[in-house]
């Protein structure tokens, strides 16, 4: 018989309740500078048309906690506390070079109405001639500002000078990291010091976007959406600020994403994690928000969209101008399409809805293969829409067919982001390109010859319809009294297929023996740390981490289609 | 991430519809998170998936109670447990409950508090609970550490002690009826919540079990194969038992079992008993590519669960991937093609040919480092989404497109692999997902559920995660569910804005149910899924294709002689299940005397066979280490039992790769007594269940630095999983056809495969 030692104390070692950061990553004490590296014969990118060749990599300095808002320091890691949500660097790129911007696709040059065009209470005030050139400006100065929402602002010493010297050709970078909002000049030779450092005081700034419409070069409209749900619209070269939404006062949940309305002025749509698409008008007050009457409420409820406020509304007075609430999953991510008349969404539930927006309607829902979708973008024509989500693919949609066309295999962990490479784009073939939490960066090419190719044709001798045959048949129980199998789809076929929907449209996932799938081009490890944002730019590659690495990959000489 | 705002607001935000069944005390000041929750749970339901008990630790065991957890809330596993052989009836659980269901007073913890404050007044330093371990951090108790929590819990909710309970439904004590003691008398509690003492179930697995004798720390992922394949072999006994009783009856009354029984000199165990096999099995294939003649060879073989290989900053995914990828058989590792007959390159993958109704994936965390000579914990960032698909499966199998759900996450909190803490998160029915942290139950959010993937700070990291099959449209139900409570919650709580309490508002509960509560049929969730593999398809069992194909809802019945066995079903009354059980009783008694002499003149010639059978398999196995692809799928027909074997042997199968180094230095002690001790156990019920562990202690606590605690030698010490060798298939160059005759030519005959796959397994890690 022996006797047992008394039990030891569970928690055997203090680390395992070792204090930290709550999201994982080092804290510094003091604020730093950003610094810039250019490393050697680093991380080419070989593809057909030549090397991307590395030029440098700039990385962000991560701001200090802010004195009052000392870092959650919470020693068990069972601790049930929700942690704030926080997102790596993503960078809103600006240049007024018209040679810089991206080749356009659309044939019809016939251009969409505005959003609430034909609502007489949105319509623009009348302004004086004079005045119509000149860009109306935020009210608030944020260098003199006194709100507790605003830490302090740091702005270069030769700020002005670099500012007027600068090649006016050259590209603004503007980048959120932490708690901090950086203003880049990329073409300066000094481009790793920032014109202008805001520093909030306890939101991070998730997500931003300059538009494109309103800029000049004295003059840059931005907004920017912040974890607490309040959003800033913020001219950085008169450092003017206003606060929109103010301590969530219409909606109180991270904003996830944020873009101006194409071709407008003052509106911008943000989406919010608990499920709600707003537009706001930048210039407008805040209120109280109050869902009103449903504009649509005298048709059949078949839209999983709740307008809790139409553009329609008479009441345009005060923000927000629309509200919508599309479910309560949170919304990752949304993409206005190039003919600037729909809108693809993707939710944190696997969903991609497909929005006629000006319409305010919902035109379609697919599904992810599994997991959550997390980013989302149009093909220069309008054609495709392409998804990254957390089962590790991309996916392409065909618009006008609406139907997957193609799965992309690659990644190694979940996409984060996706866009495609205008300049690589043709009316027959496409170039995109995707980054991940695996570090990775992936381009892709595909034709349109080659998508319209389903494996199951090329390979198998088996018949492989008894094995999604359950799959199908439980989906045509479900929509028997609709009356018509969805599953085919026909690219004529758009106009009607909305007209006869009398239930929420949805497509079931197909199988993968019957879905194309599709390999990069090029797939590199681009860092240590999970790359959450990628853009393409005339000359350059550009991504961003989530500890701040920016880097930069120039394109090999001649690439470029002109 | 939207915080859950208002704390104290719930009661009043509740809507009307939802307060009433609540028996909460609105004089008691704290009402606990998780009782919050489980408001307006209604009346105590039959099926036990409203019980939400925390289990004691007795020292370092929270390796038992975070997968007992999983396990309780795996829903049809929990009714397979409760209901085979037979559910025990409810007055003598009630009876038993009596006596072991302790209510505590509910405002101990304040007495106890201010007597230690008394205490602590008259003699300062050291007025700390004996078993209370030491805080150091905070002088005065930290009334949120989990410390405290579990000490006011253990003071003041119900306590339920398990007793051994078997004899009432005929089965005599082992780890599987210590299991369904607990479950039982969980269901059958009237206290929604408590705290279970799993004492007898711990001194059965100690008893049985040398290597959790210690108090050590214990591998989680080890511990729950041990766990599946004793309930295997435990239900597997118990059949063979209830076989012999039944062929002891007239044919006529027990024609099924019978015609099972007539089988069974080859297959071993009868279908019925196959219910673990039904939820956790799948099958991988490996395929061999011969690169000289280009022919492709399959070999099957089962698994209980998958252990995968991580790689910093991926996904589960892309374990899975990584699992099944290509593979290069060259140099010393030649693979020998029938076709060409000889040695040649070859290509080899691992796929999974039939889909695994639950999946359990194990990620394997603790990795042995050969510049340490030691095992460490690797904290890759690891995702997992909460639903997955498996894209590693073979063109033909079915439903390769079948959609997991995430429901329970076991977490390894801890610096590396000797030491630490394990709990599970898990989803439950239709209160959300809960932390399960010994004693403590505590509801969180599902977003708290992404915290392990192993990048935060804490040494918390995900170990084993647990996927069940579900369909898209049970997903999209949930995610609508979802959004009406978060809707509802969100309107109740718009106004407050303070995020002073970490928990979701009351109505939270409804997030991420699965299932409507009221559906207390049996393996709902999984029933609805039309491409269920269907029971009749293991190869090994042709015989009963007949008696297996019509696949049901409910998972295969028990035998039990002379009446049809209970279904699992909870909603069978229980009066129907107490007559049937006086019944039973009734002709057991008359049957037993004849039952005995059956078995024993059974069990001889049985031995008889297994030697012959094992002699045969030893000379094939030496046969067939220089013809490797012969063996193809024949190891099927050459064991009676070989079902068992192989379920145990992929369970720790990829856990073998890693473990590989020191497998060989402790196999080498235990191996020889293995082949003996295996074969006896499924066959030999008369013997005490524990008789055929004893030989195996060659590794005593001494060893503990290395062979004992880690979770890589574990597996030999337990005859039931005998084999952790053969597991190595996807990389193992030669293998024999029995596996039993495997192991032994392994350690014995031809020492030197071991290490040949070792070198290849770490070449292939690396």
């Amino acid at each position: 018989m022996f006797v047992l030692p008394p039990p030891p104390p569970r928690y055997t070692i203090p680390v395992a309740y070792a204090a930290g950061a709550a999201n994982g990553m080092a804290v510094p004490v003091v604020e730093t500078n950003n610094t810039i590296t250019h490393p050697e014969r680093g991380c080419p990118l070989q593809v057909g048309e030549g090397t991307y060749i590395l030029q440098d990599d700039l990385l962000l300095a991560t701001p200090p906690p802010h004195p009052s808002e000392a870092p959650i320091i919470n020693p068990n890691p069972l601790a049930t506390l929700p942690t704030p949500p926080t997102s790596g660097v993503k960078l809103s790129l600006v240049t007024l070079d018209p040679r810089k911007k991206p080749p356009t696709f659309l044939k019809s040059t016939a251009t969409a109405p505005q959003f609430g065009d034909g609502n007489p209470a949105l319509a623009a005030p009348p302004v004086a001639a004079k005045d119509a050139a000149k860009r109306r400006k935020p009210k608030n100065n944020i260098i003199k500002s006194s709100s507790s929402f605003v830490s302090r602002v740091i702005t270069h010493e030769t700020s002005a000078k670099r500012l007027g010297d600068r090649d006016s050709s050259g590209i603004f970078a503007f980048a959120n990291i932490n708690r901090a909002f950086q203003w880049l000049d990329l073409s300066s030779p000094i481009k790793e010091e920032h014109l202008t450092k805001v520093l909030f005081t306890k939101a991070h700034m998730l997500c931003h976007d300059v538009n494109d419409h309103t800029k000049t070069s004295s003059h840059l409209d931005i907004v920017m959406g912040s974890s607490a749900g309040d959003i800033i619209w913020y001219e950085p070269m008169s450092q003017k600020y206003a606060r929109i939404n103010k301590n969530g006062v219409i909606n109180n949940s991270p904003v996830t994403h944020i873009k101006w309305l194409p071709g407008s002025e003052n509106l911008f749509m943000a989406s919010h994690a608990n499920g709600v698409l707003v537009v706001y008008d930048k210039e407008k007050e805040d209120a109280l928000f109050t869902p009103e009457a449903n504009g649509h409420s005298e048709e059949v409820e078949r839209l999983p969209l709740d307008v809790l406020k139409s553009v329609n509304s008479k009441n345009q007075k005060t923000n927000p101008v629309s509200f919508w609430k599309m479910a309560n999953q949170k919304i990752s991510s949304f993409s206005f399409s190039p003919d600037q008349r729909h809108l693809a969404v993707v939710l944190e539930d696997g969903s991609l809805r497909l929005m006629d927006y000006l319409k305010e309607e919902v035109l379609d829902i697919f599904r992810s293969y599994y997991g959550g979708l997390i980013c989302v973008c149009w093909s220069p024509d309008g054609k495709y829409i392409v998804t990254g989500g957390q089962d590790d693919l991309l996916t392409i949609w065909s618009f006008p067919e609406r139907k997957v066309v193609a799965r992309c295999q690659g990644h190694n962990s979940w996409v984060s982001s996706v866009a495609f490479d205008p300049w690589r784009c043709d009316q027959k073939t496409y170039r995109f390109g995707s980054v991940g939490d695996d570090c990775r960066l992936l381009l892709w090419d595909f034709s349109v010859g080659m998508l319209h190719r389903p494996r199951a044709h090329q390979a198998s001798t088996r018949s492989r319809s008894s094995i999604i045959l359950p799959n199908l048949q439980t989906n045509n129980r479900h929509r028997a009294d609709s009356g018509d199998n969805r599953v085919r789809s026909d690219s004529n076929e758009t106009e009607k297929y909305s007209e006869n929907i009398d239930q929420t449209p949805s497509h079931p996932v197909e199988p993968r023996s019957r879905t194309a799938l599709l390999p990069p081009i090029m797939s590199k490890i681009v860092g240590e740390d999970p790359t959450c944002w990628l853009g393409f730019q005339k000359d350059c590659i550009m991504t961003s981490s989530l500890e701040g690495h920016i880097r930069t990959w120039d394109r090999p000489s001649d690439s470029v289609k002109s | 991430m939207k915080l859950f705002s208002k704390g104290h607001k719930n009661g009043a935000s509740n809507p009307p519809a939802t307060a009433p069944p609540v028996k909460k005390d609105l004089q008691v000041p704290q009402i606990s998170p998780l009782e919050k929750r489980l408001q307006d749970m209604g009346s105590i339901r039959e099926d036990g998936s409203d019980k939400f008990y925390g289990m004691e630790n007795y020292g370092n065991t929270c390796y038992c109670n975070s997968i007992l957890q999983c396990l309780y809330y795996s829903v049809p596993f929990r009714e397979a447990v409760i209901n085979y052989p037979q559910r025990t009836p409810m007055e003598s659980l009630e009876a038993a409950l009596a006596k072991n269901l302790r209510y505590q007073n509910p405002n101990a913890h304040l007495e106890a508090e201010a007597l230690a404050a008394k205490q602590k007044a008259s003699s300062p330093p050291s007025a700390r609970q004996a078993g209370v371990p030491p805080n150091p951090n905070q002088k005065p108790e930290d009334k949120e550490s989990p410390e405290y929590k579990k000490k006011v819990a253990l003071q003041t909710l119900p306590i339920l002690e398990t007793k051994n309970n078997a004899s009432s439904y005929g089965m005599s004590e082992s780890l599987f009826t210590s299991l369904k003691d607990i479950f039982e008398s969980v269901v059958a509690s009237q206290a929604r919540i408590g705290i279970v003492r799993p004492q007898q179930f711990l001194d059965v697995l100690r008893r049985e079990h040398e290597m959790f004798r210690t108090a050590m720390h214990q591998d989680a992922h080890e511990f729950l194969n041990l766990l599946l394949n004793e309930v295997v072999a435990n239900v597997e006994t118990e059949a063979t038992k209830q076989a012999f009783a039944d062929k002891a009856l007239p044919p006529t009354e027990s024609a099924d079992s019978l015609g099972m029984l007539t089988s069974s000199t080859g297959s071993k165990s009868p279908n019925t008993t196959r219910w673990v096999h039904e939820l956790f099995e799948g099958t991988l294939t490996s395929e061999t590519k011969c690169l000289t003649c280009e022919k492709v060879s399959q070999r099957d073989e089962i698994f209980l669960d998958l252990s995968v290989d991580l790689e910093q900053h991926s996904s589960v995914t892309s374990c899975l991937r990584k699992f099944s990828a290509e593979e290069m058989l060259c140099e010393r590792n030649k693979f020998h093609c029938d076709n060409c007959g000889g040695l040649q390159e070859a290509e080899k993958r691992m796929k999974i040919k039939r889909l695994p109704r639950v999946l359990a994936l194990h990620l394997k965390r603790f990795k042995y480092t050969e510049d340490l000579q030691r095992l460490q914990k690797l904290f890759h960032r690891v995702v997992y989404p909460y639903h997955l698909r498996l894209f590693n499966t073979t063109d033909d199998a079915e439903d390769p497109d079948r959609l997991y759900e995430l429901y329970a996450v076991v977490v390894h909190i801890g610096g590396g692999p000797y030491h630490g803490h394990y709990v599970a998160i898990i989803k439950t029915e239709d209160r959300g997902w809960l932390l399960f942290d010994d004693e403590l139950v505590e509801p969180v959010d599902k977003s708290y559920v992404r915290n392990f993937f192993g990048d935060r700070p804490g040494l918390a990291c995900a170990y084993v995660l647990f996927y069940q099959e579900t369909t898209l449209e049970a997903v999209m139900r949930e995610q609508a569910q979802e959004d009406q409570a978060t809707a509802a919650a969100a309107e109740a709580g718009e106004a407050g804005k303070s995020n002073g309490s970490p928990f979701s508002p009351p109505l939270a509960h409804a997030q991420s149910a699965p299932m409507p509560p009221e559906n207390t049929a049996p393996f709902t969730p999984l029933s609805r899924i039309p491409t269920a593999p269907p029971l009749s398809t293991y190869p090994e069992e042709p015989s009963e294709h007949s008696l297996a194909s019509p696949r049901s809802v409910q998972p295969p019945l028990p035998p039990i002689p002379d009446e049809s066995a209970p279904p699992l079903s909870p909603k069978k009354s229980d009066h129907q299940l107490r007559k049937e059980r006086r019944a039973l009783e009734k002709e057991k008694d008359k049957n037993e005397k004849n039952r005995q002499k059956e078995q024993d003149l059974h069990n001889r010639e049985m031995y008889r066979r297994e030697a012959e059978e094992l002699k045969r398999a030893i000379e094939a196995s030496r046969a067939d280490t220089v013809d490797f692809a012969a063996e193809n799928g024949s190891p099927r027909k050459s064991s009676s039992f070989g079902f068992l074997k192989r379920g145990s042997r992929s369970l720790s199968q990829r856990l073998s790769k890693e473990k590989e180094p020191r497998v060989s230095t402790s196999d080498l002690s235990t191996a020889p007594l293995l082949p003996d001790a295996v074969p006896e156990a499924p066959l030999k019920e008369a013997e005490p269940a524990h008789s055929f562990t004893k030989p195996v202690q060659p590794i005593k606590p001494i060893h503990q630095v290395q062979p004992v605690q880690s979770p890589i030698s574990s597996p030999k010490d337990f005859p039931p999983i005998s084999n952790p060798k053969q597991p190595k298939q996807p990389i193992q160059p030669i293998r024999a056809p029995e596996p039993l005759a495997k192991d032994q030519h392994i350690n014995h005959t031809k020492p030197g495969h071991t290490a040949r796959w070792r070198s290849f397994s770490f070449k292939k890690v690396s």
